[in-house]
């Protein structure tokens, strides 16, 4: 009885507590009181720590109404409830520490669900990405791709893939002139870029940042036109061949 | 208006660069700002003679001089900084066509005004381009002019999606509210919708003459000299006057009301949060949309005629749309305005939007070069594209000019010049043309414009546009 949580409260001799014994019984009372309740100051606990005293159930009967325990007649039901109290001060001095184990705790449960666990078979997720090999081996295919080397490995093997993706596809294998974009250069650093910046270098690089940000936005808005046409296949009424330059059907 | 001698009124106007002229506070009452506009020295003589005419004892009837419409818009409440003349100006309803100014959406008392906008809401011009090059269509101009001519256009619907891309405003203006227009306008609309409508409007095949600015010609799929290109120049027809009827009513109404002056009653204008106000804007926004449907069938339209005379489909024909400019309208913009970025209402009446490169509000394929203008010429001239420039922001509110710009009334060309002439000269030029009403051809002939080679030159010169590309017509087709 009460063993574990006696030992959640870190009572030493949780093991072996017998509390039908008188001197036991006795003594957790008095830890309970001196180690978590702390009713009385120091001093004023003299009558509970006479355990051995024929008058401590006096004492004890005093100390159970001092604390307000809502149980009288039966010790042990008593005890019960002081255990209880002591759990419950506890808990509230580190209720911080406590709230936020338990929502991460049930933020780990719920994830837990919702991702099924899979023992993985793709060796790539077993790899070291800062071993030594790995690293040399990131450089390695950029060289061969003439991708520039960048101080983080992980930033040279993005661009690796992009790369790859892009150009490596197999459309692009089957048909490389697709998707090699044609067209004039545009004299970008020859023109006016609409800001000026006291440094030729940073200028330039803005130039470039300019150019990176058009390419993505071109991309974005090729997307929304293909989305378009995909949805006027099915809503567009009489439907429309242009390619005959016929209305109708 | 102040009745003053004309070397009286010559004391308020000043010269202040080589292509702009000021018009100081006090050439009309009220004048909240100055005035500024842009000539070189044959618009100068145009513009000065009118103030003359104007100024003679007894002159009376017609609109008021250009000058003294963008003195009289300078008094309009709300305006900011100054109400500006763009080189193609020409006396209008209110305000002058090619007279554009800003009114501070953060001012209570700034206005919206229908006349700042114009009866055709919305009228604009569209380029096609082609992979054609002169060769290519001159042996089949006629066919192909009579084919364009013919095709009745058809329902709504039949554009690129990347159409468009290259519009102002993406084609369409968000806050167009179809409940706000009259059942009067619907009714007058539907019908013309598709259709190119009379007066200034035409469609045009064109040849690229000269390419001024290579690399922005490139950006824009122009790359030799001869290749041949559509131009479509067309607004809300029924649909957008009867929505600017309907407004001045209203607003006349708002005026009283609201103890609002102006000088000129055709001003007519409604504070921007009134009821009036936000029912014309989101009337105005509807006939808008209107317009670049319009556009848009006609595009289709051309693309039909193109397709089935070269037995090529428009994909192959490369006919994409290289931009398509608003040159009537009223739009909500930031500026800066002396160092303070603000919330303008812009009104362009007869003046095109120039936005600068990389501004947010230009397609992404023009970041680089600026936005296209494009300023359709007169029957028989000669078109531009222009690009816009930082210039532009800095002095028009990212304006410049849309066209020739009228020299001569109609009623007065009408007496002076006679349509089978028009028509002869034309076809001595080698250009086809196709007239739904031939006797009004000579309201439109290039003798009752101003040249709109001196009206771009201008605008290069003051910087608030970049010359690019100049178009010639081989074919005409009008209303």
């Amino acid at each position: 009885m009460f063993k574990r949580r006696l030992q959640a409260l870190g009572y030493l001799e949780w093991k072996k507590v017998n509390i039908n014994d008188p001197q036991h019984f006795r003594k957790v009372v008095l830890w309970l009181e001196d180690q978590k309740i702390r009713q009385y100051d120091i001093q004023d606990r003299k009558d509970l720590r006479n355990i051995k005293s024929e008058y401590w159930p006096k004492a004890f009967a005093k100390y159970c109404k001092d604390v307000q325990c809502p149980v009288f007649d039966n010790d042990v039901d008593q005890l019960e409830w002081l255990i209880g109290c002591a759990i419950w001060l506890e808990a509230d001095n580190d209720i911080k520490q406590y709230s936020q184990n338990i929502k991460e705790m049930k933020l780990k449960m719920k994830q837990e669900a919702s991702v099924p666990r899979l023992k993985s078979k793709n060796p790539l997720d077993n790899l070291d990405f800062e071993n030594n090999k790995f690293q040399e081996g990131v450089y390695c295919v950029a060289k061969l791709l003439r991708i520039p080397r960048h101080s983080n490995h992980l930033v040279t093997l993005k661009a690796c893939s992009k790369l790859v993706q892009r150009r490596f596809n197999s459309e692009c294998l089957r048909n490389p002139n697709s998707k090699i974009v044609r067209g004039k250069p545009f004299p970008i650093m020859n023109c006016d870029p609409g800001f000026q910046l006291k440094k030729t270098a940073v200028e330039n690089a803005a130039k470039i940042l300019a150019l990176l940000y058009i390419q993505d936005i071109r991309n974005l808005q090729t997307k929304i036109n293909e989305v378009i046409v995909r949805v006027q296949n099915i809503t567009a009424n009489p439907k429309t061949d242009t390619k005959l330059g016929k209305v109708g059907k | 208006m102040v009745v003053r001698q004309y070397q009286e009124e010559i004391k308020y106007l000043e010269k202040i660069t080589q292509t702009c002229w000021k018009i100081k506070k006090g050439f009309q009452p009220n004048m909240k700002v100055e005035g500024v506009f842009y000539v070189n020295n044959s618009l100068e003589r145009l513009m000065f003679d009118e103030l003359k005419n104007a100024c003679r004892p007894g002159a009376v009837g017609g609109f008021l001089p250009g000058m003294k419409q963008i003195a009289n818009v300078a008094a309009l409440p709300g305006i900011v900084w100054r109400s500006v003349g763009l080189p193609d100006v020409h006396s209008g309803y209110g305000f002058a066509i090619g007279n554009m100014a800003a009114f501070d959406m953060n001012d209570q008392k700034s206005i919206v005004s229908p006349g700042g906008v114009g009866f055709d809401i919305n009228c604009g011009v569209r380029l096609l381009r082609t992979n054609l090059f002169e060769e290519d269509v001159l042996p089949v101009k006629e066919q192909l002019a009579q084919s364009m001519f013919d095709h009745i256009p058809v329902g709504v619907g039949y554009i690129w999606a990347e159409d468009k891309e290259h519009c102002e405003e993406y084609g369409r203006m968000l806050n167009a509210d179809s409940s706000k227009v009259s059942m009067r306008a619907k009714k007058r609309g539907l019908p013309q919708l598709g259709t190119l409508g009379a007066g200034n409007h035409y469609a045009e095949i064109q040849v690229v003459d000269e390419i001024y600015d290579k690399w922005a010609a490139c950006k824009m799929g122009i790359e030799e000299k001869g290749q041949i290109c559509v131009m479509i120049h067309s607004g809300s027809r029924g649909f957008g006057h009867q929505v600017a009827t309907d407004a001045l009513v209203q607003m006349e109404k708002a005026m009283k009301r609201d103890n609002i002056e102006t000088n000129d009653r055709q001003l007519a204008c409604a504070h921007i949060k009134s009821q009036e106000g936000q029912d014309y804007l989101k009337s105005m926004a509807a006939a808008a949309n209107f317009a670049w449907v319009n556009r848009s069938s006609m595009t289709f339209l051309s693309r039909q005629a193109f397709a089935k005379q070269f037995q090529q489909s428009p994909d192959d024909l490369d006919m994409h749309v290289i931009y398509d400019v608003s040159h009537n309208i009223a739009k909500i913009e930031e500026h800066m305005v002396e160092g303070k970025q603000k919330t303008l209402l812009v009104h362009r009446k007869g003046s095109t939007r120039a936005f600068p490169p990389h501004h947010p509000l230009i397609p992404v394929d023009y970041q680089l070069t600026g936005q296209p203008v494009l300023i359709g010429g007169t029957m028989g001239t000669c078109s531009y594209v222009l690009t816009g420039t930082e210039q532009a922001m800095k002095e028009t509110f990212g304006s410049t000019c849309h066209g020739a710009g009228r020299a001569l009334s109609r009623a007065k060309s009408r007496r002076n010049l006679d349509y089978t002439d028009v028509l002869e000269k034309l076809e001595r030029q080698g250009i086809s043309i196709r007239v739904a009403s031939p006797k009004l051809v000579m309201e439109e002939a290039p003798e009752s414009y101003k040249n709109v080679t001196d009206v771009v030159n201008t605008c290069h010169a003051a910087g608030i546009s970049r010359k690019c590309i100049k178009l010639r017509p081989i074919a005409v087709i009008k209303g």
